[in-house]
Formats: C-alpha cells, sequence, structure tokens
C-alpha cells in the first residue's frame, strides 16, 4: 500500500476526518447492498409472484419501501453528510475538532436506519411513501442528524479560509433543510396526525422536498466543488451558481402535488407553475457543468470519480426535466400510476445522487483515510455496472410506462392486458438492478477493504510499538506520539 | 500495487477550487420572466384562484355555480318557461304577443293581473266566447289546456305568464293552484264577458 504523504494543513484536516468518514461510509455501503437486494426480491415478485411469498417479512409490501429506504435513508442522507462534512473542512482548511461526536452520530444514524428497515420488514410501518420508519427510528435519525449538522455547523464557522464557495451555499441550506422537513412531516403525519387529504398534501411536500431539492442541495453542492478540481478551470460562474441556488430553493419547494391530485385545484395548479419554473435551475446547472468541463484537459481514466460525477450531472438534468414532465397535466394523465414515476424516481436517487457521492467517495477517501483504494479497478469496473444497471433499470421502465399509461387510458384494453405489456419492461428492470447490485457491493467491498486495511495498519504500529526495545525511550516515545495522531 | 494505479492524489494538496465572475447570461433571465408569465396565465386560467371549493377539472367558482341547481323564483319562472313553451307558445307566441284571429295577447293582459283564482280557472277549464283583452274583443275558443298538468307546473307556468314580457304580478304557488282547482271542480267552463 501507498502511504500518501501528509504535508501542510490539508493532510491535517484530512487526518480528522478520517474515522468519522468511515463510520458514516462504511454504514452506508451496507445499507446499500441491503437496499439493492431488498430491491432486487421486490423486482422479481413482478414476474414470479411466488418467489418468497410465504414469508411476511418479504411481502412486497414491505420489501419495496424497505428497499427504498435503505437507498435514501441508509446510504444517500449518511453518504451526503459525510461528504459534506469533508468539503467544509477542505474548504475552509479547519480540521474537524471533537471528532468523537460525529463518529458516534453516525453510529447513531445507522442504528436508526437498522431500526426503521426492521419495523418496516416486520410490519410496522407508518404507510406513508418516505415516511414508512416507525416512530423510535424517526426520532433515531433526526436526533443523529442533528448532531452531525451542528458538528458541520460548527466547523464551517470555524473555518481559517473565511471566503465562501458555492458548494457552502448549498450544504449550508440543505443541512437546515431535513431537520425542517422531516420533523414537520413527522409530527404532522405521524406524531399527531393531521385529518383527511392534508395528510396526502404534507406527504407530497415532504417527499419532494427531500427528493428533489435535499438531493439536489447536496448533489449540485458537491459537484461544483469537484467540476473545477477535474477541470482545473474555474466554476463557470459564481453568479450562476448563486441565480441556480435561490431559484432552486425557491421554486424547488412548491413542487410535488401531482396535476391529479385531488385536492382543490389551486394546489397541483401552483405545484405545476412551480414545477415548470425548476426547469431555470436545472439549465443553470447543467450551463455551468457545460461551460466549466468545456476545453478542459483533463485525462482521467474512464471510470474515475469525474466519470461518476458526470454521469451524475446528466442525471439530475434528465431526472429533473421527467419530474417537471410529470407535473405538466397533459403528460401526468399518462404517466401517473404507471412505471414512469419508479423509473424517474430511481433515476434521481441513484443515477444522480449515489452516483455523484461514489464519485465523491472515491475521491475523498483514499485521501482521508491515507492509503490508496485497495481495489481501484474494482471501483472503475463499478461505474461501468452502476451505469448500464440505472440505464437498464430506468429506460424501458419509463418507455414501458408511457405504454402502460396510454394502454390504462384506453378503455378497450383490459386492465390485466395493460399489466402483462409491461412484463418484458419489468424483466429489463430486474437485470438492471442485478448489474446495481454487483455495483454496489464492489463499491462496499472497497470501502471495508480500505477500513480493514486502516485498522491493520493500527494494529501493525501499535504492535511496533510495544515491541520497540527499551533502550532508546525517545524514539518509542516519537512512535507513541505518531499513534496517537492517527487516533485522533 | 502497480504503478498505473497511483492516481494524481500522491501529488501535493492543491488550492481550493475558485469560480469566475462572469455575470449571468441574459438567456437565462429573460427565460425566467417568460415561464413566470406562462406560469401566471396559466394559474389565472385554472385555480380558481384558492377557492377551497373549486376541483380540477373545474377553474373558477363562477363555473362552478353554472353546474348548480337553480332554486327559487329563478328555478321556477326556468320551469314555467319550458312548460309554457309545450302548451301555451304555439298559439300565444313565444314573445307573448299572441296571434291575430288566433289568440289574445299575454305581454301587458290586464287578465295575468287578475287575481289567481280567475287566471288559473282559464287553462283548468278552458274559455269560450268573446272576451275583450287590451281594449279589444276576442271572440275564440281554447280547450282546457292545463286541465291535465300537475299543481306545480301549472303554478310555473302562471308565474312565468306573471313574471315575463314586462308582467310583474307575481309568482303563483302550487298551493294557490290547489286551491283554484278545488274551488272550480265541477263548474263548467266559463265565458266572462269582460274584466271586473
Amino acid at each position: 500500500m501507498n502511504k500518501i504523504s501528509k504535508k501542510s494543513n490539508s493532510g491535517e484536516v484530512d487526518a480528522s476526518l478520517r474515522v468519522p468518514l468511515l463510520a458514516l461510509f462504511g454504514g452506508a455501503a451496507f445499507w446499500l447492498v441491503v437496499s439493492s437486494v431488498l430491491a432486487m426480491i421486490a423486482s422479481i415478485k413482478f414476474h414470479a409472484p411466488d418467489f418468497l411469498a410465504n414469508c411476511p417479512w418479504l411481502t412486497y409490501g414491505r420489501v419495496q419501501p424497505a428497499a427504498d429506504d435503505a437507498l435514501l435513508y441508509g446510504f444517500c442522507i449518511p453518504a451526503g453528510l459525510g461528504v459534506a462534512l469533508w468539503l467544509f473542512a477542505q474548504l475552509g482548511r479547519a480540521p474537524l475538532r471533537g471528532a468523537i461526536v460525529p463518529v458516534v452520530a453516525a453510529k447513531l444514524w445507522h442504528l436508526g436506519v437498522l431500526v426503521g428497515l426492521t419495523g418496516i420488514l416486520s410490519g410496522n410501518s407508518t404507510g406513508f411513501a418516505w415516511l414508512e420508519f416507525p416512530r423510535a427510528g424517526s426520532i433515531i435519525l433526526l436526533f443523529a442528524y442533528l448532531l452531525l449538522a451542528l458538528w458541520a455547523m460548527m466547523n464551517f464557522a470555524a473555518r481559517r479560509e473565511r471566503a465562501l464557495f458555492p458548494s457552502h451555499w448549498f450544504l449550508v441550506a440543505a443541512l437546515f433543510w431535513f431537520p425542517w422537513i422531516y420533523s414537520t412531516a413527522n409530527l404532522f403525519l405521524v406524531a399527531w396526525p393531521v385529518r383527511g387529504v392534508v395528510q396526502a398534501i404534507i406527504g407530497w411536500w415532504f417527499a419532494g422536498n427531500l427528493l428533489f431539492v435535499w438531493l439536489a442541495l447536496v448533489g449540485i453542492g458537491t459537484a461544483f466543488y469537484f467540476l473545477p478540481k477535474f477541470s482545473g478551470r474555474p466554476l463557470q460562474s459564481y453568479y450562476l451558481a448563486l441565480f441556480a441556488f435561490w431559484t432552486l430553493i425557491l421554486f424547488g419547494t412548491w413542487c410535488g402535488i401531482p396535476p391529479g391530485a385531488p385536492v382543490p385545484a389551486w394546489m397541483p395548479v401552483l405545484s405545476s407553475f412551480a414545477a415548470v419554473l425548476t426547469v431555470v435551475p436545472v439549465l443553470a446547472v447543467a450551463a455551468i457543468a457545460w461551460q466549466t468541463l468545456c476545453g478542459s484537459t483533463n485525462c482521467e481514466p474512464k471510470g474515475g470519480p469525474f466519470c461518476f460525477i458526470r454521469f451524475g450531472l446528466m442525471s439530475f438534468v434528465l431526472s429533473s426535466l421527467m419530474l417537471i414532465a410529470m407535473a405538466c397535466p397533459r403528460i401526468s394523465q399518462v404517466t401517473e400510476f404507471t412505471w414512469f414515476g419508479p423509473a424517474q424516481t430511481q433515476l434521481q436517487l441513484y443515477g444522480f445522487f449515489a452516483m455523484t457521492m461514489f464519485g465523491a467517495i472515491y475521491y475523498l477517501l483514499p485521501r482521508a483515510v491515507g492509503f490508496e483504494l485497495p481495489f481501484p479497478k474494482l471501483a472503475r469496473l463499478q461505474f461501468w455496472l452502476s451505469m448500464f444497471g440505472v440505464l437498464l433499470f430506468i429506460v424501458p421502465l419509463a418507455i414501458g410506462g408511457v405504454e402502460q399509461g396510454m394502454k390504462l387510458n384506453n378503455p378497450n384494453i383490459a386492465f390485466m392486458d395493460a399489466t402483462k405489456a409491461m412484463l418484458p419492461f419489468l424483466r429489463t428492470s430486474t437485470i438492471g438492478l442485478l448489474l446495481i447490485l454487483l455495483g454496489n457491493s464492489l463499491f462496499a467491498l472497497n470501502i471495508f477493504a480500505m477500513t480493514f486495511v486502516w485498522e491493520k495498519s493500527l494494529v501493525k504500529k501499535a504492535f511496533t510499538v510495544v515491541t520497540a526495545p527499551l533502550e532508546k525511550p525517545s524514539a518509542s516515545a516519537s512512535l507513541r506520539r505518531d499513534q496517537g495522531e492517527v487516533k485522533v | 500495487m502497480s504503478d498505473e494505479l497511483k492516481s494524481n492524489i500522491s501529488q501535493p494538496p492543491d488550492a481550493g477550487p475558485t469560480a469566475s465572475r462572469s455575470t449571468v447570461p441574459i438567456w437565462i433571465i429573460l427565460l425566467t420572466l417568460l415561464l413566470l408569465f406562462l406560469g401566471a396565465v396559466y394559474f389565472d386560467r385554472h385555480s380558481g384562484w384558492f377557492d377551497k371549493q373549486v376541483y380540477a377539472p373545474y377553474t373558477s367558482a363562477d363555473e362552478l355555480a353554472s353546474y348548480q341547481p337553480k332554486s327559487g323564483e329563478a328555478s321556477m319562472l326556468a320551469h314555467g318557461k319550458a312548460v309554457y313553451e309545450t302548451y301555451c307558445g304555439l298559439c300565444h307566441g313565444s314573445d307573448g304577443l299572441g296571434k291575430p284571429a288566433q289568440a289574445p295577447p299575454l305581454a301587458g293582459s290586464e287578465w295575468a293581473a287578475k287575481d289567481i283564482t280567475s287566471l288559473a280557472r282559464i287553462p283548468l277549464a278552458g274559455l269560450n266566447g268573446p272576451i275583450q283583452v287590451k281594449g279589444r274583443d276576442w271572440n275564440l275558443s281554447m280547450a282546457p289546456m292545463g286541465a291535465s298538468l300537475s299543481d306545480a307546473d301549472l303554478a310555473a307556468v302562471l308565474t312565468c305568464i306573471r313574471e315575463s314580457w314586462g308582467n310583474k304580478n307575481g309568482a303563483v304557488s302550487a298551493d294557490e293552484v290547489k286551491a283554484a282547482r278545488a274551488a272550480i271542480s265541477g263548474h263548467p267552463p266559463a265565458a266572462p264577458n269582460s274584466p271586473k
């Protein structure tokens, strides 16, 4: 293993983040694999209904939300928080103080996900989309998030480089966004449920804000850090990024209520209005990425961190355009209640956000831990597996969803015929999920191997210290200091 | 670990990313304004302006009101007009002006202003012989066109006659028609000579 030379401030910053990042990303990698296994089971049930049908814990109604939540709460959010912690420390050139608290918070977060997923699989789901975790799990998650966000904000306040970079706006907004929407939705839906159709409205509002606004804030904030890094050119430009930021949080937060919703007409109309206006931040992000990468002299090998982030940005633009299309009444008449929706969600969660996080983690984790990736070739292979997996999942389901919608709207076609026509598309999407599962396993393998290598080096160092000859007390003392520095 | 796997991370950490200060392109501002305008037009046409009663596919409170069933005198007039067109309009005319040598006018007729029993007697029992309407003598014969109508339908058509074409003589209720029907039952068709 090549030890990376650590000099200057950056090494100190990286070292301070080592243990929190390993705690956050290690659990995230585990839940990522769990989510793709659950998603595979759910997908197989569509063309083999007898599959695991006798096990109540693995029925479709439990497995599908468990897979979605494991991906979102198990992987996306802790990965995003870890990347945010690293970006704050790097951009502010300030090492993280009191790193034990984020480590405990990360463990707590993953415990919350464990409690929540067990709750869903044992049949104690709350029944609200993206809020299925039972109450105990939600409380642990919120508490862990607040701790992590507090530490990130303290690190942000203590930054030595005072000037702000566009990534700062996006990430700070995201840190505040999640506690706001998560606590509001949980209070009004789970703790003291509001009555009637207002429940559905709050559910749509929460899902729209979490899946579109929060993921976009973290993912785009991360991409804005890496675009200039990889291209070697400045971000194009500061003001366009500011424009994208404000239009995103201004218009994005109104989206989410579908045009066919059985609520007073002004709500879906306002939501469609806002959704069409989110074209503006999406185009602004696309323009920033295009202009920053145009003429870049990057010669990174295929499948490296840059490829992940570039694919993530393309998925962001495409998935947002799909979301905006679904907010238009004419299109929604066809696509609502079809496979088009799940395809869009998968592109947003996995194609955009998870891919961006993979790129960022593959870039930053070797720096933070101080070792090269144990299996860099497998990391590149993961890019191809994940990319083709996402494409094989979303392209058939998006096309099939439109066909399904047209058939459902045609009174001459029986419901069962319209449903059966989806089988070839569903089979292809299962193959896509299989590729995603393989890709996720390679990611987890790299993260776990890296943790193992780091732990082994700690043991080796401790062993050296213990077995060091006693006649040189000064050398032994210096070694002990080294070890202490690593453990911080 | 082979050499080709070493990425650029062994280089010394470089400076943080920078951002250029070029301005926001004008096309995106124009696009925002255009979308805001189109969105506002769409909102104006479809939202019902925050009315909690308006659901899709209806777009405004006015449109919703036009589908509501009418009540009171307006609905009675509309119903009476429909009955009038079926039973009376052929001779007395949709405009209530009557037809020469066929039927006397109802618009402005002093008969429409008489008490309800006298008025109801004409459609209930028919009318034969000379009659003076608006200063002119008519000597014709009318069958009991309203005898087969229900009390509600007859009340509606009488209301229509008393309240249309400039007549303002008040509405007629079904109970009044019922009373009139009872009062004249068994009596032969009358032939009043002139209004009293």
